[in-house]
């Protein structure tokens, strides 16, 4: 197949632009097409018969239909890093240089290895994982779940980076019109004339739908015409937005929809600046779901050879594409509207050879076709066999109204079996699709409220009623959406008829008789899950994996639905009913993240002082969406360690600056702010005098600690609080709740005020001769001004003005200096400039870590969740005095046990020993079981300070064993020693060096 | 005190540096709003028309009940919330000073809570700017739905914002939190890529 020529390409007619060629490759193969082309429509053009293998079977596998209920022609398309496996090859449009792979074979398509699978299929029915690998347990992972996933399957990953890149966007309209076939083209045009906002979508990139695969005429123009000037004038249209290329793929509430606009997919790269994809919420007023038909098959033996197509999909060939499937067809219909493939065959000058129609008798207009087309006819007959190799058909056997059998050379068959509405929309938020006799079909039960079904969704098939319909629904979807519409004149049309007799499938088939085609599940398979009790409609498509592929099973269900009927003997609504869930077509995870992936899949939030810690070669940590300083490394020290100990040293013996921005800060005001603090703390908040700050924590309703901080009083009514930088968030929230649901009475007023401060930590012995530097003279901030736990307002820098408090998380004489956030840069660089004659050093969350770990005080690891104020050390805090948050229910039993794990310290026993946080503590003698488990090690630091290891944990009893020695066995690293328990504060248990 | 002031520092500074400045055919403009004094305002319990009848006495302002904006001079109320407003004041001279004199004049009335430094304000327009906001506010901004005067708390790219729109052109002010303006930089630049993004300077003189 190689070469420039287009051997399938019909000599006129078509939508392509013949003007232009487009060279592209196929497994390799150079080939030409056209703009217009899909790659399915060019690789017909080339003649190519065979576009891959099968799932399970690898059997060759064709092009089946036109449009996105392709189960078959599934392709690589692209190479390298943009190489996306199982593309619908009905889908993609053509361009220069596109380059696809068939999949699932080996070495070749022609020749495939696994094909072997095909004989083997006895082994491969229908529950075969289930029966086959049952034995030995252990083989599933290691040996059957390999070689299944080895033999099966479809396309392969890139495995490399998505150099594109995708967005997410939104849109609002009046008027969403789903489906830009001639339904969807005049609901849009009446809607939009009425003067709504519409948008109208299509997941083709022509508008038109059937419009464009049909020999129409509208108003004495090609259907073709007609779309375009219905285009044209909605184009003109400022309120109206057109979409091709996108994929309305799931209904949601409140009139929300998921769409996916393919912007660059027919492009060989996106053009600059543009995403591959684009996924819309769309939130319309009014939906009309004009999505159309999917037309069915009927299933015979061998039915899934390449070769065999949809009529409609023939038809798109033949009068869309100029391209010919076949050059002598076979058509099997089951209604008039297959016929009209003899039809178009016969103006392209394609050969019918025999025409298959299970109905006794027909209309003498079809009769005189089939006779003009030179065409065999047979009638109450239907198509038992076809036969093949992997090039193409090469005969089927036909069963005559007198049950001979006689076999017709063909090498291509178009098949009918009628059409199902295309209502996968309705179903996603819970409607039910219903049975209608007449048309032999499911339609839509119900709809989410706000959607009109119009056209041949609903039912009715036909050109007249689909355009009617369209206007009506496009008028009162206007209508109801506030407008005025005025009725728009339907365009006469040329008439159809139906005139079905429904059959799903053909007894007495000789070969392999194929329902899904995309998962390989043919009629023996619904035979043995009949047999074996999987009558269900559920039980049935679990067993078979009927329905269960990438297509959702649009071209197999309800033919399996009427197989599973046939042998049970009940009539179809009663065997079960088929619905469908979103997406309507598989959409790439990569829309879905849009903009946020890598480094933007969540926002980042810098500390004021980020870009100067950046210059220190600070290395950060993500703190939740914050980046904090981690340490700040010298030259010359060999690990982080090194720098960690320095920083901590230098703050017990000189001074340090630590950013502390990222903590949670409230500002409550209000005659009650005091009252609410006192409800939510368990401590007592509204005894603080102004001036003063104390530390507090809270409960949550069950009695745990949820947070703790301090607060600060700045005036009789005027509180500022601090979180914990985890909760800043949650602790707002519970606040909001505790106002506007529990307490609505207070007058409170609380606003977040965390992003308003650059906060830092000026902490050792020297803070203050620091501070006094920067802090303007007429703020006195000796001790006995600004005593521990005391807050004032202070200007620095020569005229910036902010708060100054004196509260320590070090243990040191420490400060946190608060100033407005765009300062914050300014004031790190002043404050490490004004301490550098007392040998200043910033330090980051590491050796705030391990100084608040020698101190003592319980933070994230500790409050986590299962641990009481008493459990922390911090039942002395609980008020008696009052109520608050969680105080009846902290005093149930469980909770006041003494029993319960409590805080403590601990010490290696060998002093060079590392300790584990995470590591259980076992009493020593006692085996390492979960029922000697006596709690574990929260948090650990190496302490300068000592010269060794320490580290809190929770263990029974805690408080009551200072002294007592056990093992802290960690089998995740196989650590297993022992260690002292002891004081939780390590360094200057008696806080002599706060009140300096 | 021999060290000179610190400068503020503008948080688009570094996120907004490789804009090219505003040359024509940018289908959007970006403006870093560095100046802006703004104050949360949240009515004490029981006193909204007393707040009411003193903002109007002050400033000639009506405060909106719901998610508006209303101007008048170089101050303006924006809706925050029930009985709550952020006041937005064009003042490229002391920011705090607007906080002060609001917790001053409507004392009684109103807690008042400087929030100048806590967002990062910007200022877009240009003709595609509609179409740049679509890829991340999920609001309509239709001329239809939403007009000047009309604002609202949203999220864009995940980012906490609060929008005003001034006028017809339209033109729309966004505040995002300061700690995410390097965030909002990043989804704005690529979002507005499509249609050429552009910097039409910075309101700040003091901004580095």
């Amino acid at each position: 197949m190689t070469g420039r020529g287009q051997p399938g390409r019909l000599a006129s007619g078509g939508l392509v632009d013949r003007s232009q060629t487009l060279g592209f490759r196929f497994d390799g193969n150079a080939m030409t097409g056209h703009p217009g082309d899909t790659l399915a429509s060019a690789l017909i053009a080339n003649g190519v018969v065979l576009a891959g293998r099968s799932f399970k079977y690898h059997r060759p596998r064709g092009i089946l239909t036109a449009g996105s209920e392709e189960p078959n022609a599934l392709v690589e398309l692209r190479t390298g890093p943009r190489r996306e496996p199982n593309t619908k090859a009905t889908t993609i449009e053509l361009f220069d240089g596109l380059e696809a792979r068939s999949q699932n074979r080996w070495p070749s398509l022609g020749f495939d290895v696994m094909s072997v699978a095909s004989l083997l299929s006895p082994v491969f029915a229908a529950g075969f994982y289930y029966k086959t690998f049952m034995w030995p347990a252990g083989f599933w992972e290691r040996v059957y779940e390999p070689l299944i996933r080895r033999a099966a399957g479809l396309g392969r990953a890139s495995g490399q980076p998505d150099p594109d890149s995708y967005e997410t966007a939104f849109a609002f309209c009046d008027v969403l019109v789903i489906g830009a076939g001639p339904t969807g083209l005049m609901a849009a045009l009446t809607a939009a004339r009425a003067g709504a906002r519409v948008i109208l979508c299509d997941e083709d990139f022509v508008f038109g739908g059937r419009l464009l695969a049909e020999q129409f005429t509208l108003d004495g123009i090609s259907g073709a015409d007609w779309a375009v000037s219905i285009t044209a004038e909605l184009a003109q249209n400022p309120g109206v937005t057109l979409m091709r290329r996108t994929t309305v793929f799931g209904a949601y509430d409140h009139g929300a929809f998921g769409a996916l606009e393919r912007v660059g997919d027919h492009l060989p790269v996106p053009a600059p600046h543009t995403p591959r994809q684009r996924l819309w919420r769309i939130v319309a007023k009014r939906t009309i779901l004009a999505a159309g038909a999917i037309e069915r098959h009927i299933v015979f033996g061998g039915n899934d050879r390449p070769g065999i197509m949809m009529a409609s999909a023939v038809r798109a060939c033949i009068n869309r594409f100029a391209a010919a499937p076949a050059r002598r067809l076979g058509v099997f219909a089951n209604n008039d509207d297959g016929w009209k493939t003899v039809a178009d065959c016969l103006r392209a000058g394609i050969a019918v050879e025999a025409v298959v129609d299970p109905r006794p008798v027909i209309s003498e207009t079809l009769r005189t076709l089939a006779a003009q087309a030179g065409a065999r006819l047979f009638t109450g007959a239907t198509v038992l066999d076809a036969f093949g190799t992997a090039n193409g058909l090469q005969a089927v056997d036909i069963r005559t109204s007198s049950a001979r059998i006689e076999t017709v050379s063909v090498d291509g068959l178009a098949l009918s079996g009628g059409w199902n509405p295309s209502i996968a929309l309705t179903c996603h938020l819970g409607g039910r699709p219903v049975w209608r006799d007449d048309l032999a079909a499911f339609v839509a039960g119900g709809t989410p409220a706000g959607m009109a079904i119009a056209g041949a969704a609903t039912g009715a098939f036909d050109l007249r009623s689909c355009l009617a319909d369209g206007a009506r629904s496009g008028a009162e979807a206007a209508e109801a959406a506030g407008f005025t519409a005025r009725a728009v004149e339907t365009p006469t049309a040329t008439e159809e008829t139906l005139g079905l007799m429904p059959l799903w499938s053909v007894p007495g088939a000789r070969t392999k008789a194929f329902v899904d085609f995309q998962n390989d599940v043919t009629v023996k398979d619904i035979e043995i899950a009949e047999r074996e009790g999987f009558r269900s409609v559920e039980h049935l498509k679990r067993y078979t994996t009927l329905g269960m592929a990438t297509d959702q099973g649009k071209t197999a269900n309800l033919n399996g639905l009427a197989i599973m009927a046939a042998l049970t003997g009940r009539a179809i609504p009663e065997t079960g009913t088929t619905t469908f869930r979103p997406p309507y077509t598989p959409v790439a995870i990569g829309a879905f993240a849009g903009h946020h992936r890598g480094k933007q899949f969540r926002p980042t939030r810098l500390t004021p002082s980020h870009d100067w810690a950046a210059e220190q070669g600070a290395p950060f940590v993500e703190t939740g969406q914050w980046l904090r300083a981690q340490w700040f490394p010298k030259p010359g020290e060999a690990d982080w360690l090194a720098s960690v100990n320095r920083e901590v040293r230098a703050v017990r013996s000189a001074v340090g600056v630590c950013d502390v921005s990222t903590l949670g800060k409230i500002d409550i005001q209000g005659v009650d702010a005091g009252a609410l603090l006192d409800r939510v703390y368990i401590n007592s908040f509204s005894t603080l005098p102004v001036g003063k700050v104390r530390y507090g924590a809270m409960l949550r309703e069950d009695g745990i600690v949820m947070d703790d901080g301090t607060a600060a009083r700045l005036a009789d009514d005027h509180y500022v609080m601090s979180t914990t930088t985890v909760n800043a968030a949650k602790v707002m929230q519970h606040l909001e709740f505790c106002h506007q649901v529990l307490w609505p009475e207070l007058d409170v007023q609380m606003v977040s005020v965390t992003e308003q401060w650059a906060q830092f930590s000026v902490a050792g012995p020297r803070a203050r001769d620091t501070l006094r530097k920067l802090i303007d003279p007429a703020t006195d901030i000796s001790d006995a001004a600004l005593p521990y736990m005391g807050v004032t307002g202070i200007v620095a820098c020569g005229g910036i003005s902010g708060r100054l408090f004196r509260i320590s998380f070090s243990g040191e004489l420490a400060y946190e200096l608060a100033v407005p956030a765009r300062y914050g840069d300014g004031v790190i660089r002043a404050l490490v400039a004004a301490g550098a004659e007392y040998g200043i050093v910033p330090y980051g969350t590491e050796a705030l870590g391990v100084m608040r770990i020698e101190k003592g005080h319980p933070a994230g690891n500790e409050i986590n969740g299962t641990a009481t104020a008493s459990d922390l050390g911090l039942g002395r805090l609980m008020s008696r005095k009052k109520d608050f948050i969680g105080r009846i229910m902290a005093e149930r039993p469980g909770l006041t046990d003494p029993g319960r794990p409590g805080l403590a310290g601990f010490m290696p026993v060998d002093q060079a020993v590392r300790l584990r946080a995470g590591a259980h503590f076992i009493g020593l003698g006692a085996p390492a079981a979960a029922r000697n488990d006596e709690g574990y090690m929260t948090s650990v630091a190496f302490s300068p300070s000592l010269g060794h290891w320490i580290g809190l944990g929770l263990i029974r009893n805690g408080p009551a064993r200072h002294g007592q020695r056990v093992r802290a066995y960690d089998p995740v690293r196989g650590g297993d020693i022992e260690v002292e328990i002891c004081s939780p504060v390590f360094v200057d248990p008696e806080g002599a060096r706060l009140r300096v | 005190m021999s060290e000179p002031t610190p400068m503020p520092r503008s948080p688009f500074a570094r996120p907004l540096a490789a804009l090219g400045p505003s040359e024509a055919g940018a289908g959007i403009t970006v403006m870093a709003r560095d100046g802006l004094a703004l104050a949360t305002v949240i009515g004490r319990k029981g006193k909204a028309d007393d707040l009411a009848e003193r903002v109007e006495a002050l400033f000639g302002i009506a405060l909106p009940a719901g998610p508006r904006r209303i101007a008048a001079g170089r101050i303006a109320f924006v809706g925050a919330g029930p009985g709550q407003w952020l006041a937005v004041a064009d003042s490229s001279a002391d920011p705090n000073a607007l906080a002060i004199r609001l917790a001053r004049d409507l004392a009684g009335f109103a807690s008042v809570a400087e929030q100048s430094d806590s967002r990062a304000v910007i200022r877009l327009s240009g003709p595609c700017v509609r179409l740049v906001l679509a890829k991340g506010l999920p609001i309509d901004l239709h001329p239809r739905a939403f007009g000047p005067g009309d604002a609202a708390l949203s999220a864009i790219a995940q980012i906490g914002v609060h929008l005003w729109q001034l006028d017809e052109a339209p033109t729309y002010e966004i505040a995002a939190p300061l700690s995410m303006a390097g965030s909002f930089a990043d989804w704005l630049i690529a979002a507005g890529a499509e249609y050429g993004i552009a910097r039409t300077g910075s309101h700040c003189e003091g901004s580095t």
